[in-house]
């Protein structure tokens, strides 16, 4: 991916140079052209933009969207019947602009409120993107007179401008959309969506706001759209129902995934390409071009994943000198840790559980749990497999998870709320599995724990990413600071769970939550981490609350152990107390439960 | 009144019998086929089909079924099994499966609606009320639908692997059980249940190269809701289509028309488990 390798200004500057010529091309092209071929092309650059945008909601973020033509459709209306009902002229057109971009968004946050919400599979996202152009149809038939039901409306005033001031009106709408749209994907913010589309869960345990930033998406995504069909109405005079229907919006997907997903410029000259085509095509031979086109997607889909851009650019690139990349160099600096001191301070102990209780149907995985967590405290959570250690740190990470019980996070109350939101109290959790962005750079994935606390920067790059001592700590223990552009796939197992723990204390946690920290590691990197742990606590004040089976790492580093025993809390002392324990090496030797309990 | 309660328990029949086919591929598969209203086209076109060969209609159906099963294993070995670890892909493969399916028939049967002899025609009384016989016997088709496929998954050795692959697939392939096989058999299965169901359902309708798409929406919501469970698909269709039913029939047949997509957004997005648990 040479993206991440290019600098500030060069992507700024490339920008510019392709806007530029972009724009040049859209003057110059009317003057080329065939009236017959200018019109279609009309069409077709509005649509095209229309497709950048699912470009961005689905090759960058992941979300499978079948109604991007809904917007398309509530734009061209806005148009329709503003002129046709209400009046015309100028301060009618900006009125009807406003109408267009303003429903848009509403409906655009309508669905995103329902199909974007934290456990929503992305199955159910897009069949909710799928049914909002079929009800708005539906709501259009039944429109009557007013929308002109099955037949549209038609024959409204409109400025009849000549054919080029049209196509120069879509062109330019084209370069710019596509330009901004080329910039958010390559800015920090664009990596926060690719970061969705590779692990929403983990995006979420880091405290980014993944519902919402997808919602935000869809609406400016609607808001460009609803533009594009609102052009497209003033221009052909005609509105139909087909325009905000569901076959316009999967050929929009279907000339995004031809064109190649998360490209962007490749979708935009697949549907420049595909849509003049099958317009001058469809003339001759309308069945057999659709289904040529069905059977060139299922092709694509099935032996293409990344469409035809892929192709191309790597031919570019064959013929091309090979050119220098300068390597994204970024530079870390410390942060002030404030935020994770908040745990020490005050005599209200950072973790606070009450009765607890967890149950999957009539199966009670933890049940009664009491449990205080104090500043500066490594509390040790043991117990044998399916004691219910991994589901005890899901109830506390996640206000959803638990059945009954109440739960302070430094002394608020986490009621139901979202993982994302639990991050906001304080909680920082890593996994058992390593579970990281593969495709990522180190200095990317850092930036994006920081998201929470630093924002991002929406079109473009910051080359400096803020780190609060201990993350630096890490990174210095495991040499992950010598390979900050490096890829995490690339990584050695022990430098991957490094990374995801510097990863968890950048978010500036004051409770810690360590499933299994050091599973897989070798010896000097367990000691590593061990002493980072135990500075956590000693110097910045954590709570920290590690699952371990390795007794003698526990021992050394925890000041208090909790043994978990089918889902209930068996015992909580020192480490000497515990593994003194008859009761605990009952457990663990697996003696029958009458003889513990 | 009472033709609307029969309205409202051939409509949760129909259905049931329409999206069970897109259920089972999705309870074993995890892939949501949206090329089932293609599939159902197909049956639609396979009853009229055999209605204009003078083949007794009776018959239509399992011809449809037969089709179908041997339709979907074809697909499934060329475009379904290369992409099982990209479901997302996969919606959109049988997407445009879907589209190459119904250009087929717009270019064999041109565009337009063409017609489907019933088995059963004419009206019936039962208890005191006049009703069409042939929808009353595709609810009681739907019944015994429902109690075939509970019972295939709850007392064969097929419906054991399957549930196997459901609960935890990897597991299953460790014990031996040929996930592959089952997909595919699932798949198979799915298809020529969606073709039935299509030539089951066109006499009360017509058919046209896209007949199937209304249906494919509302199958997905009714299934999505259902979670994997056939009780539970009986239980959504008869509150869904039960809706639909007074909807159209006392507000307006429109507002009707979206009644089971909006219910069912709206319930999975208070209680994303739907029915499955209830």
């Amino acid at each position: 991916m040479p993206k991440s390798e290019i600098t500030l200004s060069r992507t700024h500057r490339t920008a510019l140079v392709g806007c530029l010529v972009g724009l040049c091309a859209v003057a110059v092209a009317p003057f080329f052209l065939d009236t017959y071929f200018t019109n279609v092309l009309i069409r077709t650059l509005l649509l095209a933009a229309v497709v950048m945008t699912v470009d961005i909601l689905w090759g960058y973020t992941g979300i499978l969207t079948f109604g991007q033509s809904a917007f398309f459709g509530i734009g061209a209306y806005a148009c329709g019947l503003v002129f046709t009902h209400y009046g015309f002229g100028p301060g009618w057109a900006l009125g009807g602009l406003a109408l267009a971009l303003g429903s848009a968004a509403i409906v655009a946050a309508g669905t995103g409120w329902l199909a974007f919400f934290h456990g929503s599979s992305p199955i159910y996202a897009s069949i909710i993107t799928l049914a909002l152009p079929i009800v708005l149809t539906q709501v259009i038939y039944s429109g009557g007179s007013y929308t002109g039901s099955s037949s549209g409306l038609s024959g409204f005033p409109t400025y009849f401008w000549s054919l080029e001031v049209w196509f120069w009106i879509a062109g330019s709408f084209l370069v710019s959309t596509t330009t901004a749209g080329w910039l958010l994907v390559r800015s920090d913010f664009g990596r926060v969506l690719v970061a969705i589309r590779e692990n929403e869960d983990r995006s979420a345990y880091l405290g980014i706001p993944v519902s919402r930033i997808k919602t935000m998406l869809m609406v400016f995504a609607a808001m460009v759209a609803s533009v594009a069909g609102f052009a497209y109405a003033a221009f052909s005079n005609v509105v139909a129902p087909e325009l905000a229907g569901f076959q316009l919006g999967t050929e929009l997907l279907i000339w995004t995934a031809l064109g190649g997903r998360a490209t962007l410029l490749g979708p935009v000259f697949a549907a420049i390409g595909i849509d003049t085509m099958s317009s001058w095509l469809s003339g001759a031979m309308p069945f057999i071009w659709k289904l040529l086109t069905g059977i060139a997607f299922v092709g694509v889909i099935v032996a293409l994943p990344r469409g035809l851009a892929p192709l191309i650019s790597g031919l570019w690139n064959r013929l091309r000198p090979q050119r220098h990349a300068i390597p994204f160099e970024a530079n870390i600096v410390k942060a002030s840790a404030t935020r994770m001191l908040q745990g020490s301070f005050g005599d209200a102990p950072p973790l606070r559980i009450e009765g607890l209780s967890r149950r999957y149907g009539s199966l009670e995985v933890l049940s009664g749990v009491n449990l205080v967590g104090k500043g500066t405290e490594l509390l040790g959570v043991i117990g044998p497999n399916g004691a219910g250690k991994t589901t005890l740190m899901r109830c506390i990470s996640d206000g959803k998870e638990r059945t009954t019980g109440t739960l302070y996070i430094n002394n608020v109350e986490i009621a139901s709320s979202s993982p994302q939101q639990v991050v906001g109290l304080g909680v920082g959790r890593s996994f058992q599995n390593t579970n990281l962005f593969e495709t990522l750079t180190v200095s990317e994935c850092l930036k994006l724990a920081r998201y929470r606390i630093d924002g991002t920067s929406l079109f473009s790059r910051s080359d400096t990413i803020a780190l609060p001592q201990p993350s630096l700590d890490i990174l210095q223990a495991t040499g992950l600071d010598k390979k900050l552009s490096e890829q995490t796939q690339n990584l050695s197992h022990g430098m991957k769970r490094g990374l995801e723990l510097a990863m968890v204390l950048a978010t500036e946690p004051s409770v810690l939550l360590l499933d299994e920290p050091t599973a897989g590691l070798t010896r000097p990197e367990r000691m590593a981490i061990g002493s980072v742990l135990t500075k956590l606590t000693r110097e910045f004040g954590l709570c920290i609350v590690l699952i371990e089976h390795d007794l003698d790492f526990v021992r050394a580093i925890s000041d208090r152990v909790v043994v978990l025993h089918q889902g209930a809390i068996l015992m909580e002392g020192t480490v000497e107390e515990v593994v003194a324990s008859d009761l605990v090496k009952a457990v663990y030797a697996g003696h029958k439960e009458e003889e513990v309990a | 009144m009472g033709s609307v309660t029969f309205d409202i328990l051939t409509t949760a029949g129909i259905l049931f019998v329409v999206a069970s086919g897109l259920m089972i591929i999705l309870g074993v598969m995890k892939l949501l086929n949206f090329a089932h209203g293609a599939f159902l086209t197909a049956g639609g076109y396979a009853a009229y089909l055999t209605g204009a060969a003078g083949i007794s209609p009776w018959f239509s159906v399992p011809l449809a079924g037969i089709v179908g099963v041997a339709f979907g294993l074809v697909v499934e070995r060329t475009i379904i099994r290369p992409l099982y670890s990209r479901p997302l892909d996969a919606i959109l493969a049988t997407w445009g499966l879907g589209i190459v399916i119904s250009q087929i028939f717009a270019l064999t049967f041109g565009r337009g609606v063409q017609f489907a002899p019933s088995p059963l025609s004419g009206t019936i009384e039962v208890l005191g009320i006049e009703y069409s016989a042939y929808r009353l016997a595709v609810s009681v088709i739907a019944v015994l639908l429902a109690i075939a496929l509970i019972g295939l998954l709850s007392l064969t050795r097929f419906g054991l692997n399957a549930r196997a692959v459901i609960v935890n697939e990897d597991l299953a392939r460790g014990l031996g059980i040929d996930s592959t096989r089952v997909r595919a058999i699932t798949f198979g299965l799915g298809s020529g249940l969606a073709c039935a169901a299509g030539a089951l359902i066109t006499p009360l309708l017509s058919v046209d190269p896209n007949m199937g798409l209304p249906w494919l929406v509302n199958s997905f919501m009714l299934v999505l809701i259902s979670g994997v469970s056939f009780p539970s698909l009986l239980l959504a269709s008869l509150i869904l289509g039960g809706t639909q039913v007074l909807i159209s029939t006392f507000i307006s047949p429109i507002l009707g028309g979206m009644t089971i997509v909006v219910l069912a957004a709206m319930i999975l997005r208070l209680n994303p488990k739907g029915f499955s648990r209830a």
